[in-house]
Parts: C-alpha cells; structure tokens; sequence
C-alpha cells in the first residue's frame, strides 16, 4: 500500500518559487509520469516526495501519515537517481547490500533479495564487480536493483533512462514497464520526453513553471488538453496553433489541431488552403510544411505524395479533431 | 592585428631554426630547446648533488675542495659508530642520533596530528557555512607566510616575555616557559608546525570532498545511512587518493622540518628540539667545530630517505591514475 498525497506543496529558494502550490494524489500501485519542460521543476517535486529536500509549505503524506517533516530514509522509498549515484568504491554486490546493512538486516537475507533482485535484472554475472567496470546499462541496471532489494512502498525515478543511448532506451522503457507490472508497487517517474511519458504512464502530470498544468491518462492529455501549453508538448510533431480567423464560424481565439489530423481535401472537400514550403518524406509517411497567409502549418500526410515545394494544397479536417482555445490559452468546451 | 609581429618573429626565426634542424636532425632539435632548463637544473641541482657526494668522502674544515683530503667512507662510518643505536651517548656523533631520533618522534608525531587537524578543517570548511571563503582565506594565509616569519610570530607570542605569558600575567595566571621547557618546546614545534602548512593540505584534501558527488550522499542518506557510517563508508574511502598524497607530502616534509622550528627554539632547550636539517646546517656552517664532510654524509644519508619516501609517493600516484583508468 502507498498513496501520496501531496496538498498545498510549495517550495522556494530564496525569492525563487520553483514549486508553486502544488495538488496530487498518487494513488497506490500507479506508475505516474511527471513530465515538462528543463527547469521546470520536475526533479525538486521528486526530491520533496523522496525527503532530500523540504517544501516550503505544503503537507506530504504517504498512507495518511504526513511524513512532511519525516527524513529520506523513515519514509520507506527507494530512488534511482539520473546519475545513478552507486557508490563507486563498492562492488555491485556491496551497493546493493548497503541500504539493507544500515537496516541491520540479517545477513542470509540480505543475500537473499540480492539474488532475486539480481536475477530478476539478469545481473548476476557482475554482482562482484565495480561499477566503473559496467557498461551504462548494466550501471542502470544496478541501481535500479538497489531501489528494490529495499523492498520499497514506492520507487522514485528520476529520468533514469536519460543516459543511455536510444536502442537501449526504449528496451530498457520496456522492461520498466514489465517490471512494474509484476511489483505492483507505485512508481513515480520523472521525465522531460512526451513519448517516455506516453508510453510508460497510467497518468501523467504535465508541469509548467512549478505549476501542474494537466493531470490525465496519455490519452485524455493527448485528446483533450486542459489548455495551450499541454496540447503543444504532448505529441509530436506539435500540434498546429492557428487564428481561429481561418475557420469560420468559431467563437475560439485559437484553434489547434494535430499534424496527423490534417489530410488532402479531395475533389470538392473545403480546406485550407497552402502552400507547400518543404517536404520531410520519411517512407512510411510525408511531414508537409506549408503556409497560408503567413502561418505555419504542419500535415502529416499517410504513405509517399507526390508534391513538391511551391504546390497548392487544400488541407481537410474534421471538427471533432480541433481543438478550440480562448485568449487565455483555456481550452473551450 | 596581433598575429602580424608573431607571423614576422616567427619567420625570423625560421631560417636558422631549419639550418640548426639540418645539422641536428629531428631529435637533436630537442636537445636544443631543453637545454637551457637542463642546464639550469645542471648548474643548480646536478652539479651540488655530486659535489655533496664528492665532499661526503673527503675530511677536515677546509671549505675549497682542493683543502681538503680523501677519506673514503671515513665520515659514513663516523656517523654509524655507535655502541647502541638507541641510545646517542653511546655514538662518536652524538649529535647526529640525537637528531635522527627528534626527527623520528616529531615525524610520528606531527605526520599524524597534521592529517587529522588537516581533515577535520576539510571537512568543516566542506559544510555549508557562512562567510565560508572567508574561513577558507584564513586558514591558507598562514601558508602564504615565509617559515621565518611564522617562526618569529610564534617566537613573540610563546618567548619568556611573550604576548601568552603577558595574556596570562593580566589574567593572574601561572606564566608558563613555552619554549625553555622540553615538552612545550616540543608541543610548540609541532603546533606552529602544523599552523603554518595546515591550510594547503586541508586545501588539497577540500578539493577531494567537493569532487565526491552530492548525489552519493543523496543515495546514502535514501539508503538510510547515519552520519558517522557516511564519513566511514562514502567520505573517507572516496577521499582515500587524496588523504594518501596529503600523506606523504608531509611525511617528506615533516623529515625535512627546519626553517621555523629553528627560528622558534633554536633547536633548543639543549638539543631537545634539534632536527636533522638543522644538524646538518649546523655542522656544515654554523658550528665552531664545522665539518663539512660529515654534513655532507649525513644530508646523503637523509636524501636516501627522502628519495624512497618520493618513490613512494610516485608509486602511489601512478596506482591512483591506474585505478582512475578502468
Ligand atoms: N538548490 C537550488 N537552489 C536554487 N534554485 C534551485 C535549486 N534547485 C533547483 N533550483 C531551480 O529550480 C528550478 C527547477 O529545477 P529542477 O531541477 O526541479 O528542474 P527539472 O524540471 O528537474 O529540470 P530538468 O529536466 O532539466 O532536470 C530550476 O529553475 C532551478 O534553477
Ligand atoms: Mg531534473
């Protein structure tokens, strides 16, 4: 069991508020994913939830008790760190044993999780070896194994994926996934890729500027987003932002629409009319830049076309697919 | 604008540097631009080294080494004429096992005080504290001062009539005799010893503990790691290659101890404070009885120590840079 609550939370350094009032509940054996922007406050929200760091005001609770004041180790989470900050003087085996010594675990049971944490990562092979003599997988591995031998109420992970190469990636987000799966456990998962994000989470929080922006399902961000700024980051390429002059009969300030949700009006159809500016053929299919009056726009148009730079397009859509937003950047009804 | 006179100096010098090259070859030009250091390092550090050996051999008080007369190893074995190592009565040159003796105890003593006072300034200079660069300033002054003035500082402070003793008149305390009595002599040259370079070594030792990772300390304090087992089990061990250096370099000058201890006591009360460097110096120049050769012979003696310590460091050295590789 472990539920996070997080009420009212702010934090500040100096006159900086890089947290600002911060509401979430994190319910029990979900894998959240915060995702925004660099510098947008992602990683201090993980170290107040972890106890590295203390808001500045705000009540944090895990399970109903408020462990605000409570220090990293009492509050029973394990975290992989973006380094993944082993001890580099220690074996694997003694990185992972570490935590559990401090807990005066006994020893046949230390060596216990060890192994099954070991098999489970498939890092038996190295479990006496340096840190500095793994690869930045195998490093990824072995902190991830640190976090579970504890047997934590939650993992905090801290955009652990973001030093390895983009193959390793995506299996490593993969296995992740299985991985939560079979612990059940709540994981929070801190990233800066939409894609990481939109893959691996049961919910998303979208951060701005140490506000939450949307929290949601992958998709209800994706279909639905609470304004401007969660409609351009989640999906890609981004999403088309347009005045809403160019359609008719809108009471919007602006109308957004995806790249994917534009497609060749045909023979009769209305649409926008474009020009074709560049063309992106990636074979499966065509990104098309082009302009009307100016403004951008973005089409992703399915399989090869056969168009070429200076051509006039008509660019159907369907209503359903806009998404209209007031001055403010507010999504309308 | 500025590479202009650069381009032109350089095509000065090209023609007779290409001739030179067609004389010397390729690796005779190296010869020639190294030289002039190596003639410096000849004058200077070479030719005195030989010349010790030279008149290490050699007998008498004549200074000019055409005076003076062969004696083979006469002043080696002067030196190691001993009935009883231990006991320096029992030698020819008492003087000298007294000093070798002082040495061994002040090394012991002020080796090991140094590195912990050394660590502990680190390690308090490490925290988050205010005006920190200011704390750091102030314990690396001392460093920047020469040895004979931090010797005649203390001289002030701890003489008869000092500034302490006046400190304790004025608070009716027992004046004490810093430096005429054995053991506060003694604690006096450790002490300002330890004053006076403290702030390099708690220097290189910082640089050690800002270069270990915060996000260690982050992992440990998850891993719920209490204080005194982070500085045993990440601080200390992660500091370990510099704690080593630091190590050895005062051990190398803790044996080579002089300027201000014998600015500050004189080697003395009686010999009690009387350092090798200052036995040397004394018989080679100072003392009514001086004998270069044996001076010679001794700072042989003591340069083979200092080269095995210097070996060692360089050993150590090459085993970090090896371990920082894999
Ligand atoms: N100890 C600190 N003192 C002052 N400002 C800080 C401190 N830690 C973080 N900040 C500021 O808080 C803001 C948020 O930092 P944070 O590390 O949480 O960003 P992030 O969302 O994790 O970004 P990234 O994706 O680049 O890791 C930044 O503007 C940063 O400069
Ligand atoms: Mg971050």
């Amino acid at each position: 069991m472990s539920r996070i609550t997080l009420t009212d939370l702010s934090r500040s350094y100096g006159p900086v508020e890089v947290l600002k009032h911060i509401d979430l509940d994190i319910r029990d054996g979900e894998l959240i994913v915060f995702v925004g922007p660099s510098g947008c406050g992602k990683s201090t929200l993980l170290r107040q939830i972890a106890g590295l760091d203390r808001p500045t005001s705000g009540k944090i609770e895990i399970d109903g008790r408020d462990v605000t004041r409570v220090p990293a180790a009492d509050r029973g989470l394990a975290m992989v760190f973006q380094s993944y900050a082993l001890y580099p003087h220690m074996s694997v085996r003694q990185n992972l044993a570490f935590g559990l010594e401090n807990a005066r675990m006994a020893k046949d049971e230390i060596e216990k999780r060890i192994q099954e944490a070991a098999r489970m990562l498939e890092i038996s092979a190295y479990l006496d070896r340096r840190p500095g003599q793994l690869s930045g997988g195998q490093r990824q591995r072995v902190a991830i194994g640190r976090a579970i031998v504890r047997n934590p109420t939650a993992f905090l992970l801290d955009e652990p994926l973001s030093n390895l190469d983009a193959e390793l990636r995506i299996s490593t987000r993969a296995e992740l996934a299985a991985l939560h799966k079979r612990l059940g456990t709540t994981m929070v998962y801190v990233t800066h890729d939409q894609i990481e994000a939109m893959t691996l989470a049961h919910r998303i929080v979208v951060l701005r500027a140490g506000r939450i922006e949307q929290v949601g399902t992958p998709l209800e961000l994706y279909n639905k987003p609470a304004n401007r700024f969660v409609a351009g980051f989640i999906g890609a390429p981004r999403m088309n932002f347009l005045p809403a002059s160019m359609f008719p009969g809108s009471a919007a300030a602006e109308i957004g629409i995806r790249p994917q949700h534009l497609r060749r009006a045909t023979p009769g159809e209305t649409g926008l009319k474009t020009t074709v500016v560049m063309i992106e053929a990636l074979g499966s299919e065509t990104v098309i830049h082009a302009e009307n009056g100016g403004q951008r726009v973005l089409a992703v148009l399915p399989g090869q076309q056969q168009l070429s730079p200076g051509d006039e397009i008509a660019l159907a859509y369907d209503a359903k697919d806009l998404h209209p937003f007031d001055k403010d950047g507010l999504r309308l009804p | 604008m500025l590479v202009a006179p650069v381009g032109w100096l350089a095509r000065l010098f090209d023609p007779p540097l290409r001739a030179l090259q067609r004389v010397g070859g390729y690796g005779g030009m190296a010869v020639f631009f190294l030289a002039p250091n190596m003639l410096v390092f000849g004058i200077f550090v070479l030719f005195p080294l030989v010349l010790n050996l030279v008149y290490s051999t050699t007998g008498g008080a004549a200074l000019f080494l055409g005076d003076r007369s062969f004696v083979g190893l006469a002043q080696y074995e002067r030196l190691f004429d001993c009935s009883n190592y231990l006991d320096p009565k029992s030698c020819a040159e008492d003087l000298f096992w007294t000093a070798v003796w002082n040495t061994a105890g002040f090394v012991v003593v002020q080796v090991v005080l140094m590195v912990v006072v050394a660590l502990v300034t680190a390690l308090v200079l490490n925290r988050e504290l205010k005006a920190r660069s200011f704390w750091r300033a102030v314990f690396f002054f001392p460093v920047l001062l020469s040895p004979v003035v931090v010797g005649l500082i203390w001289k002030w402070i701890l003489q008869r009539q000092g500034l302490l003793n006046l400190g304790l008149y004025e608070l009716g305390l027992t004046q004490v005799n810093w430096l005429i009595e054995r053991g506060w002599a003694f604690t006096a040259a450790v002490g300002v010893s330890i004053w006076a370079h403290v702030g390099f070594y708690a220097l290189i030792l910082l640089a050690g503990l800002q270069a270990i990772p915060k996000d260690l300390y982050e992992a440990a304090e998850m891993d719920g790691t209490r204080p005194a087992r982070m500085f045993w089990r990440i601080t200390l061990p992660l500091l370990m290659p510099n704690l080593i250096v630091v190590l050895v370099l005062v051990l190398i000058r803790s044996v080579q101890i002089f300027d201000e201890v014998y600015v500050l006591t004189g080697g003395g009360p009686g010999t009690a404070t009387l350092y090798l460097t200052q036995y040397i110096y004394e018989i080679g120049f100072a003392s009514h009885l001086r004998n270069p050769g044996l001076a010679s012979a001794a700072s042989i003696l003591m340069g083979g120590v200092l080269v095995v310590l210097t070996l060692l460091q360089l050993g150590i050295g090459r085993r970090n840079e090896a371990r920082g590789k894999k």
